[in-house]
């Protein structure tokens, strides 16, 4: 919308001054919803800084981005496991000590889960708020084709579904360390150097013992009393919301991480694969020829390559380098993902670009003198962006079942780092016994973020072409949704 | 040939705007398989004067929006000049041929595709001058507010969508977009036919009334020959790719002079029920662009076209069955062979190209045929036998062919107010293709 504000008579800042009111009560919201997790958000900043610094040859100035972390940490902030904590131990008297409240855990980790995600709700509120006062108070057009999009998805139920379950699928993994019962580092990345305090009944007292030590005594082997379900405590007082894995490490904490990996991996390499289709697709649309030739051969000789073979080949192949180690592997997957998607993402937008650009308002801004990249991103793009977000939140589903399955193979994401497809994998000789939980259940939040993507792809498409309701396109997004599946 | 009319005519008129030498374009799109261009425009000469309405009519495909196209440089010329000013545009690039674009712009047909949807119509009327850094922008919003009270629309209409508006409205904000730059010379291709009669007339006051106001020049491209005789001074007749007659608009419509005009404007309906005005009915459909006849383009439908001496008492019934016949072996002369065909007309197959005694039949069986004739049309199906279409089209050519086949004709001046025709009839040894009408089709009632 800013782009299009951007040249009115009274600039947007002028217009915000004549009657401030709404703006600095939308402002106010934000600093306050800032305010309290903003230990966490400059957390995940340095985090994602860190992340990359680490991925440059001399990781210059890495050690400083970490102790800003720690900094980071000692900021108060609302909704953490250090002011909701939820690992404690049971006394004889079946007091609990050091959670929130003398709360069971379970509760107080609930509790902490409420609240984030009502967290995230409200922040939703906020953005859906600032928009509506915007439309109400400082734009001038009364009505623009963005306002039918926006109402159309307003009554799309099933689009609706697809971004809650998206959304909470984005919570989980932006406030992973927050929402699990436990941290990764703790629980999974280096459990002998942390300790869990825990009512030893033989000894009456408390005790304390290395991580490592409590998860080996928790674990999840189907058979005899080696099971620690969902919704459950182990013989150390921790709690379980999704059970526990087969080596006693905590699957909701391993779920949580795994989400992130993930996310970032899905949208990193649809950011990468989509800008290449996108620029090419504008480019082959406006000078059409050879430059279309040459994006249909390479495009073809790409799309002809069986996708997950490559996966497996190139993982394979990369999987000593140097390359692989990158984030744990994060970044060959990412690389991988982005050479092999790209086509497909073109082979998408080519035609509704190649429509847009026999339009002839392109004649007309051609006929003024019109600079050809300008005719592009400002005639042509909005209206393929819409097309690229249809098939890119299809997409995204097909990629984290590739990460995931590439997981499950052995290949992908380097352990112990979290990734679900080997929760799955791990869990898979025990479908039939207690442990059940160990694959069903992130089976199923796979397919669920996957229908989910899709019905938000739906609702997208709808809203944006109220003409192609109905469905007439159903093989189109099956093709898609089925050229990432693994 | 033309040039000395040319030269002729910018003495006797105004100032000349717009000066079209030889154009010539070409499309070539047909790949790696077909090497033949579609001969879009093939060698127009015409002139525009300053502050004139030229009207360009023909039929669907005859090239008249590409012409319009290349002279606002959308479409780059294959030959030939477009001198504007003075300054032949056709060289033009790069920064000069940015400037130029400021005086000659171009409003298009559909007003539902020529607006971006996306941009509100101060945006899409802004652009231009946004493109040309034309003064600041609190002017150039200013003069957007202008041009919208210009075009009948108002103020307020600034922050709409085009989405809002009806197909009379959003043509009046092309036609906005078009005045942004204060353009000398505007293309109108086809500005009105997309819309409703009731808003057409709207929409053409409202050209009128901008080019007395603005001093403007127009090229008026239309299919609608009642709407060009209202609004246009001069016409130019185009029929594949060239200019058939150009001349003043009331003395072409009152007395047209080439064999087409003739055609065209007797088929504008009359109002009159009980009028009972004959029509002057083509034959089959315009030959291609891509392979277009050699002489007179129009030669392949021409009513009037030139027969040779020694046919001239042939019977008009049989006439007209050997020009049909001469058609159908060019349509299939040009309609491509598969390679199954071409193999089965080397071993001496029949292929589809060799029922000649039923096309015969077909053709010729119920007119009576002179033995002079039947020869003739016999050693032409000889040929065809032979699989030989070359050597039966070359046959026909040399025994029924006149210079309508083979000789371009000139553009002879037939008015004293510099009206032009393509057609070899107005020569003196020809009847003129209007007595030719009058004895033949006007005269049979």
């Amino acid at each position: 919308m800013s782009e299009t504000q951007s040249d009115e008579e009274v600039p947007l800042r002028d217009r915000i001054a004549a009657n401030p009111r709404p703006a600095l009560q939308w402002l106010a919201g934000a600093i306050v919803l800032l305010a309290v997790e903003f230990g966490a958000f400059i957390g995940v900043i340095i985090q994602l800084a860190l992340t990359v610094v680490r991925l440059l040859p001399s990781n210059p100035g890495a050690a400083a981005l970490a102790s800003a972390g720690e900094a980071a940490e000692s900021i108060p902030t609302l909704l953490t496991r250090g002011l909701i904590p939820n690992q404690g131990y049971q006394t004889a008297s079946g007091e609990w000590m050091g959670t929130f409240l003398g709360l069971e855990p379970a509760y107080a980790w609930l509790l902490r889960v409420v609240l984030i995600y009502a967290y995230a709700f409200v922040w939703l509120g906020w953005f859906w708020v600032g928009y509506r006062w915007f439309r109400d108070h400082y734009r001038y057009a009364d009505w623009t084709p963005r306002d039918d999009v926006v109402d159309r998805l307003r009554s799309h139920r099933w689009g609706q579904f697809g971004f809650v379950l998206v959304l909470a699928f984005f919570v989980l993994a932006l406030f992973a360390p927050a929402l699990g019962p436990t941290t990764v580092d703790a629980n999974i990345q280096s459990p002998y150097t942390h300790y869990t305090k825990y009512y030893d009944d033989e000894i009456e007292s408390v005790s304390n013992v290395t991580v490592g030590t409590a998860n080996l005594g928790s674990t999840s082997q189907g058979a005899g009393g080696e099971n620690v379900g969902p919704w459950s405590y182990d013989d150390y007082g921790r709690f379980h919301p999704f059970g526990t894995l087969t080596d006693g490490k905590d699957l909701f904490t391993f779920m949580a991480a795994g989400a992130r990996i993930s996310l970032m991996i899905g949208l990193v390499s649809l950011m990468i694969a989509g800008f290449i289709a996108t620029a090419l697709a504008m480019l082959t649309a406006y000078y059409k020829g050879l430059a279309d030739l040459a994006a249909v051969i390479t495009s073809d000789s790409i799309q002809s390559l069986p996708v997950l073979l490559v996966l497996i080949l190139a993982s394979a192949v990369f999987g000593n380098t140097w390359i692989a180690n990158l984030y744990n592997g994060a970044v060959l997957l990412i690389a991988i993902f982005s050479v092999t998607y790209w086509p497909f993402f073109w082979r998408a937008l080519r035609g509704p670009a190649l429509q847009i650009s026999e339009q002839e308002w392109i004649d007309a801004a051609k006929s003024f003198g019109q600079k050809p990249r300008v005719i592009m991103q400002k005639h042509m793009f909005p209206y393929v962006v819409g097309y690229l977000l249809i098939y890119a939140s299809l997409t995204l589903g097909g990629i984290i079942i590739a990460v995931a399955g590439l997981s499950y193979l052995g290949l992908g994401i380097t352990p112990p780092t979290p990734e679900w497809g080997r929760a799955i994998s791990a869990g898979q000789p025990y479908v039939a016994t207690a442990s059940w939980h160990i694959s069903l259940i992130p089976g199923i939040m796979i397919t669920l973020i996957v229908v989910g993507f899709n019905a938000l792809g739906d609702g997208i498409r709808d809203a944006l072409d109220p003409q192609s309701e109905g469905g007439e396109e159903t093989g189109g997004e099956a093709a898609v949704a089925g050229g990432g599946g693994a | 040939m033309s040039e000395t009319i040319q030269r002729e005519t910018e003495v006797s008129s105004g100032e000349t705007l717009v000066d079209v030498e030889n154009l010539k374009t070409y499309y070539e799109d047909g790949g790696l398989l077909s090497d033949e261009p579609v001969k879009a425009v093939d060698d127009v000469t015409l002139h525009i004067e300053r502050g004139e309405t030229l009207g360009l009519v023909g039929e669907s495909g005859c090239g008249k929006t590409t012409l319009g196209r290349t002279l606002v440089q959308l479409e780059s010329a294959t030959a030939g000049t477009v001198e504007f000013d003075g300054t032949d545009v056709t060289k033009l690039s790069g920064s000069e041929l940015k400037n130029w674009r400021r005086n000659a712009q171009i409003v298009f047909q559909d007003p539902e595709s020529s607006l971006n949807d996306r941009m509100t119509v101060g945006e899409i009327i802004r652009e231009p001058l946004d493109v040309h850094d034309w003064k600041s922008p609190r002017e150039r919003r200013q003069r957007v507010r202008e041009l919208l009270e210009t075009v009948g629309l108002r103020e307020e209409h600034y922050y709409r969508y085009p989405h809002q508006f009806s197909g009379g409205q959003r043509q009046r904000v092309g036609i906005a977009r078009a005045l942004a730059l204060s353009p000398e010379f505007i293309v109108l291709d086809e500005p009105v036919s997309a819309l409703d009669v009731s808003v057409q007339a709207k929409i053409l006051n409202l050209l009128e009334e901008l080019q007395n106001e603005f001093g403007l020049t127009y090229l008026f491209i239309a299919h609608d020959l009642s709407v060009v005789r209202h609004i246009c001074d001069r016409v130019a007749v185009m029929y594949l790719g060239n200019i058939m007659e150009v001349g003043p608009a009331e003395e072409l419509f009152a007395d047209p002079a080439n064999p087409y005009t003739h055609a065209l404007l007797s088929a504008i309906p009359e109002a009159d029920p009980q009028s009972d005005k004959e029509r002057i009915t083509l034959r089959g459909t315009p030959p291609s662009p891509r392979d277009p006849p050699t002489g007179c383009p129009f030669s392949t439908r021409c009513p009037a076209k030139i027969r040779p001496e020694k046919y001239r008492d042939t019977d008009d019934e049989l006439w007209e069955r050997i020009e049909v016949f001469r058609e159908v072996l060019r349509e299939r002369d040009r309609a491509e062979r598969s390679l199954s065909e071409r193999a089965r007309a080397l071993i001496g197959m029949d292929t589809r190209f060799s029922d000649v005694d039923e096309m015969h039949e077909e053709l010729f069986g119920d007119v009576a045929v002179p033995p002079s004739i039947q020869e003739q049309l016999d050693a032409v199906e000889e040929h065809l036998r032979d699989n030989d279409e070359a050597g039966a089209i070359d046959l026909l050519r040399e025994e029924f062919g006149s210079e309508c086949d083979t000789e371009t004709p000139a553009h002879h001046e037939v008015s004293a107010a510099g009206r032009t025709s393509l057609c070899h009839r107005h020569k003196d040894e020809h009847e003129e293709p209007a007595e030719f009408f009058t004895h033949t089709v006007f005269g049979e009632q």
